[in-house]
């Protein structure tokens, strides 16, 4: 086996091969990604591979996989019909009323104080609340909070996306802080808001590039 | 498509629609399950993975296109790419103590989901190749291994290894492709 170059055609084919085989550390596999996203010569090598070692995919077992639909339906579609209060519920209403009537009181008023146009379009959360975001409206802005947990890790940060029915996602910005505001009018009943994890600087192909950790369905008009 | 359920479920998945979704799962989440645990070795991290996979395939499942192969291989192709994921941005490579605690290879499924000519024709390439590349390539098709981790497990410099699989790759392309 000589050590001559490869051809530029089969550098391509083996670093297409390479991306599927899953080899490559981070920051390569970052590039490639990139590159499959913007070249569409490129991502047919991929996919041409992924279909070449298909034939390997026999030697994975089948492991009985637990229920996890409940908990991926709740992040798909937020809205899907939940489970009858129980008394639970009923128990906090009762302790509020008699416990802590002024804090109900207070709360009442803190909502007709806000301003009518603050609606919630969508609250982004995981199943458990550890991480959560709430993006409200105000005229054509939108206002992200996040009202629970911490941003990304170190060289990493939370992007939002929105996505309409049937189109790509579209990035709102970059989660940093606690807060963000943009520019970007109320998004519709049906669509979806995300957010995935990107290396710092945000998704350097303008789609998302990490795992998209949360998804949420705008909630319609109140 | 007839001889395709899979793929045709996920083409209903692009049309939104959730029963599809459902049957999906119940029909493919055994097998991404075992793609998850092999490249994860972990049990909370691959079921934590497989919901990424189904959010990912709901989402994307427009993108299909069963022209270009079987639904079950785009499954397994979204799996395997959020396993490796997980697995490099852990930022850590397995020692050999590590790797010698994964067992060796997983019993084959009663049930075939790939086509038997399609796998039986790849075993015959991989039988072109030494068998230490070979073993390298199934590696890190299987078990998720980086570089980094084959070229400790086969005692060679990184380099050498890269140059080695991308040899192999090549030469398995001549072989498989008609």
């Amino acid at each position: 086996m000589t050590d001559t170059p490869l051809t530029p055609k089969d550098a391509d084919d083996a670093l297409a091969a390479e991306y599927v085989l899953g080899v490559q550390d981070l920051t390569e596999r970052s590039a490639t990604e990139a590159r499959i996203k913007s070249d569409p010569g490129f991502s047919a090598l991929v996919v041409a591979w992924e279909h070449r070692l298909a034939g390997l995919n026999d030697d994975f077992a089948e492991v009985p996989a637990p229920d996890l639909l409940p908990r991926i339906e709740a992040r798909l579609f937020p809205e899907a019909p939940r489970p009858p209060r129980t008394g639970a519920g009923f128990g906090l209403v009762r302790w509020l009323s008699g416990a802590a009537a002024g804090v109900l009181v207070l709360i009442v008023a803190v909502a007709t104080v806000l301003p009518p146009q603050q609606a919630l379009v969508a609250v982004l959360a995981t199943a458990d609340n550890r991480l959560a975001y709430e993006v409200r409206s105000q005229g054509d802005t939108l206002r992200v909070t996040r009202v629970s947990g911490l941003p990304a890790g170190e060289g990493r940060v939370h992007e939002l996306w929105v996505i309409a029915p049937g189109a790509a996602p579209v990035s709102l910005g970059l989660l940093e802080g606690e807060t963000l505001v943009v520019n970007y009018p109320t998004p519709l009943p049906g669509w979806s808001m995300a957010v995935s994890i990107e290396p710092e600087g945000g998704s350097p192909t303008g789609a998302p590039t990490g795992p998209v950790i949360l998804v949420a369905q705008v909630l319609g008009q109140a | 498509m007839s001889d395709d359920p899979i793929a045709a479920l996920i083409l209903r998945c692009a049309a939104q629609d959730r029963v599809a979704f459902r049957t999906l799962y119940r029909d493919s989440s055994a097998k991404l399950m075992g793609v998850l645990l092999r490249i994860l070795k972990e049990r909370a991290a691959a079921e934590d993975v497989l919901q990424e996979v189904y959010t990912r395939v709901w989402l994307r499942a427009g993108r299909y296109d069963p022209t270009k192969g079987r639904g079950m291989t785009w499954l397994i192709a979204i799996a395997r790419n959020l396993a490796i994921d997980r697995l490099r941005s852990r930022m850590e490579t397995l020692d050999d103590d590590g790797l010698d605690a994964v067992p060796d290879h997983a019993p084959r499924a009663e049930t075939r989901l790939v086509a038997m000519g399609e796998a039986r024709r790849i075993v015959d390439c991989f039988a072109t190749l030494e068998p230490d590349r070979a073993e390298a390539v199934r590696g890190a098709y299987l078990e998720g291994l980086s570089y980094l981790d084959l070229a400790a497990r086969h005692a060679v410099p990184l380099n050498t290894m890269r140059t080695w699989l991308r040899r192999s790759l090549l030469k398995l392309k001549e072989c498989l492709d008609p």
